[in-house]
């Protein structure tokens, strides 16, 4: 006996389609049916050049996420001339509806998933999360993308994040703070944990699309040739990116440590007022994991999407600056906590830091660098009032042989202050001064002691009893 | 040429040899704190005095008025560079702090701390400490408790986005608001009107220049580095407070804001 076929009714079930149907549409301004209008002609030079890189990015994987109104517009505009004769209302020649109306969020299957699955707040609603996924480069009005609310979200995790670094670690040297803060939030790790989460993105965005994804317009790589040229993206004359104001390229002149920390943004990277622009503090950096084995960031010189025309200041607001990956799920992260706290508040958004940012695991001994351990040691007990460092030998095998090891400890007085074990003295020498400059800024005070500045904020009986923090005076200056 | 039965015997005199016998200071793990302790005895922390219970000299100078011993030559060889005269004066301190801080500002940090606030790493070639930590995290602070409260511009084409009461307020952020109340020329500005340039220890590159060496730079620093010692020292609450009063509203955020929506949309919410 064969299976009843539901599926099969229900098409049949259907009633048939009206050819005039189109004519009896409410043109709603919120309506998401409307036919993407034909782009601009300033806009012609850099879809072209798109259009081509979308094809191959289809060709390559099809990716059924895609909104079929894009694909049918790359399919007219290849075919005819890209600038049809308007004849949709006025209100058609505003920018074009990129990204899916808020109404269409509580109808989200996606949406609802992923608020079950982070266990966001119920004060939370679905239609702020689903603007929190639509980056900027898809739709730059106001009050429809996540930038604000990235802004706000940024700073806040950033916040959270410093104060239990300096809190935790007060003797961290500021260069390390640096790395130490870009490792729990900057871009990258931030990316790692929207694809943990389980958020994907669009091939390319649109109104039809679902709202549970995150939608970007994606950059276009600097290797892409560009159209009607020979040349590279990244090759034109005008692809410059935009200079911070700041001479770091003079001949003389180093930027230094202390002036980043106004200059720059939180993570000691120069601010070119791109958002796309969050890069490591050295090559090779590493991040906070889930679990606690260490990727270096690879793809070191990777370029970030430099290329002419999509880098154009805020004010221009017809452009829309393209985004990467990394940097739309940053935004969509920080948008989150910002969205998070401005709905349900500042203990919510702490809980939200402290599970997903902190509970990731960071190896803080990994990044420091020293270049001369043993001059920077001697210079730290003379300023904190030691006895000089002395090395002396612990003990040592295989002196004459092939492989020796000698096991170095650092003394001040009677104190052992580091030990280092190398395949020569100096080595071990070395090594020895290295750690134990590593223990004097891994220095933690004990948890009964830490009190996290904020959580004495705000009003609240349950707020913990203060306790004045550690005040370190400061690294050596090498 | 050391043999191995000598540095096994050293191995075993180090063992043999009978430690002595030290306070231990139950407050803080730190194995520095346990060392015999000779000449300088000092604050290993700079929180509150009773968080460490060593003895200090009465008599020895602060850590922030002298350099320390160890990290001088005996013999200067070079001439001294030229600088402008730097402060060494507590009350002139303190009243900067009260001019800054409210009534009471001098007593709201500890004095290793107030000192160590306004020094920046070119004082003394940062061997007496610098404000750099502090001002990073202070920076943070100012941006967190920066919630700027202005309402958005209307839409020209009365397309209504999802409006909710909670985030009305967001959308001023998006104009650049937060770089602006964050700017360094702005708050250096405002420095100087509360007197910090008298207070500020710097070393600047060009003494008859202040401002080709950097001084918005070394006074925006000391702002940030102040309110980030408040948080450490007296908690969110405070430093929220003083940023608020005392450095945003002074530059033009409005104190109260009222949305203009009363009620989100009466969407229903999720239900899971």
């Amino acid at each position: 006996m064969k299976r009843i076929r539901l599926d099969r009714w229900a098409s049949q079930l259907q009633p048939p389609r009206n050819p005039r149907l189109h004519l009896h549409q409410q043109r709603c301004p919120f309506s998401n049916e409307t036919r993407p209008s034909p782009r601009r002609e300033f806009q012609q030079r850099n879809y072209q050049v798109q259009h081509q890189w979308q094809c191959q990015r289809r060709h390559a994987a099809s990716r059924r996420k895609a909104s079929s109104a894009v694909a049918a517009q790359v399919e007219d505009v290849a075919d005819e001339a890209p600038i049809q004769p308007q004849s949709e209302p006025q209100e058609q020649q505003q920018r074009p509806l990129n990204a899916p109306s808020h109404r269409r969020a509580l109808k989200s299957a996606k949406l609802s998933a992923l608020h079950a699955r982070l266990s966001l707040p119920s004060k939370l609603p679905l239609q702020t999360l689903a603007r929190c996924l639509i980056d900027p480069s898809v739709d730059s009005r106001h009050g429809y993308n996540n930038e604000p609310l990235a802004l706000l979200g940024q700073e806040l995790l950033g916040y959270y994040t410093s104060e239990w670094l300096l809190c935790r670690y007060p003797r961290l040297p500021v260069p390390v703070l640096f790395a130490a803060q870009y490792a729990y939030v900057g871009s990258q790790t931030l990316g790692a944990m929207r694809s943990e989460w389980g958020v994907e993105t669009v091939a390319a965005p649109g109104p039809e699309v679902d709202p549970g994804l995150l939608q970007l317009k994606r950059v276009l790589p600097g290797n892409a040739m560009v159209e009607g040229e020979m040349m590279r993206v990244k090759d034109m004359p005008q692809a410059r990116r935009l200079g911070s104001g700041r001479r770091n390229e003079q001949w003389n002149y180093r930027r230094g440590m202390s002036s980043r920390i106004v200059y720059d943004d939180q993570f000691g990277d120069l601010q070119t007022g791109l958002s796309t622009e969050d890069r490591p503090p050295f090559p090779g950096a590493p991040i906070s994991t889930t679990d606690g084995n260490t990727y270096p960031l690879e793809g070191v010189d990777q370029e970030p999407n430099s290329q002419p025309g999509s880098f154009l200041p805020r004010e221009h607001s017809e452009r829309d600056v393209e985004s990467t990956v990394e940097a739309a799920s940053a935004s969509f992260v920080r948008a989150l906590a910002g969205a998070l706290y401005l709905h349900a508040g500042s203990a919510v958004t702490k809980t939200f830091h402290k599970d997903h940012v902190l509970s990731r695991h960071l190896p803080l001994h990994t990044l420091f660098n020293f270049t001369h351990p043993t001059r920077d040691l001697s210079r730290l007990c003379a300023r904190e009032g030691f006895e000089p460092p002395v090395a002396r030998l612990i003990s040592e095998t295989g002196r004459l042989s092939r492989t020796p090891v000698f096991v170095v400890g650092v003394f001040s007085g009677e104190d052992k202050l580091g030990e280092g074990a190398g395949s020569s003295l100096n080595e071990g020498r070395v090594r020895a001064a290295a750690a134990a400059l590593r223990s004097w800024y891994l220095y933690s005070p004990p948890e009964s002691e830490i009190v996290l500045p904020s959580e004495v904020e705000g009003g609240g009986a349950d707020k913990k009893a203060w306790k004045p923090q550690m005040v370190d005076i400061g690294e050596i200056v090498t | 040429m050391p043999s191995k039965t000598s540095s096994s015997a050293r191995i075993l005199v180090d063992l043999l040899r009978p430690t002595p016998r030290r306070p231990t200071c139950d407050c803080i793990h730190n194995r520095y704190l346990n060392r015999k302790v000779p000449r300088q005895a000092r604050h290993v922390s700079t929180a509150a005095p009773q968080q460490s219970e060593m003895e200090v000299d009465s008599d020895r100078s602060p850590r922030w008025a002298i350099t320390p011993a160890g990290m001088k030559a005996p013999v200067r060889t070079r001439p001294e560079r030229p600088n402008i005269k730097i402060n060494t004066d507590q009350r002139k301190l303190d009243d900067v702090y009260v001019n800054f801080l409210g009534k009471d500002g001098h007593k709201l940090l500890s004095e290793e701390t107030k000192w160590l606030a306004v020094t920046s790493k070119s004082f003394d070639h940062g061997r007496r400490g610098f404000n750099d930590r502090l001002a990073f995290f202070g920076l943070l602070s100012v941006s967190d408790s920066a919630y700027f409260l202005k309402s958005g511009d209307q839409d020209p084409h009365d397309r209504k986005p999802f409006r909710h009461p909670a985030i009305e307020a967001v959308e001023c952020l998006s104009g650049g608001a937060h770089d602006y109340f964050t700017h360094h020329k702005t708050i250096s500005n405002l420095a100087t009107q509360y007197g910090l340039p008298e207070v500020v220890r710097w070393h600047p590159r060009f003494p008859d220049r202040l401002d080709a060496s950097g001084a918005d730079l070394v006074y925006s620093q000391a702002v940030f580095a102040i309110i980030g010692a408040l948080a450490l020292e007296q908690g969110g609450a405070v430093a929220n407070r003083i940023a608020k009063e005392r450095v945003l509203i002074p530059m033009g955020m409005k104190r109260n804001w009222k949305p203009k929506v009363e009620a989100p949309e009466s969407s229903p919410t999720t239900s899971s």
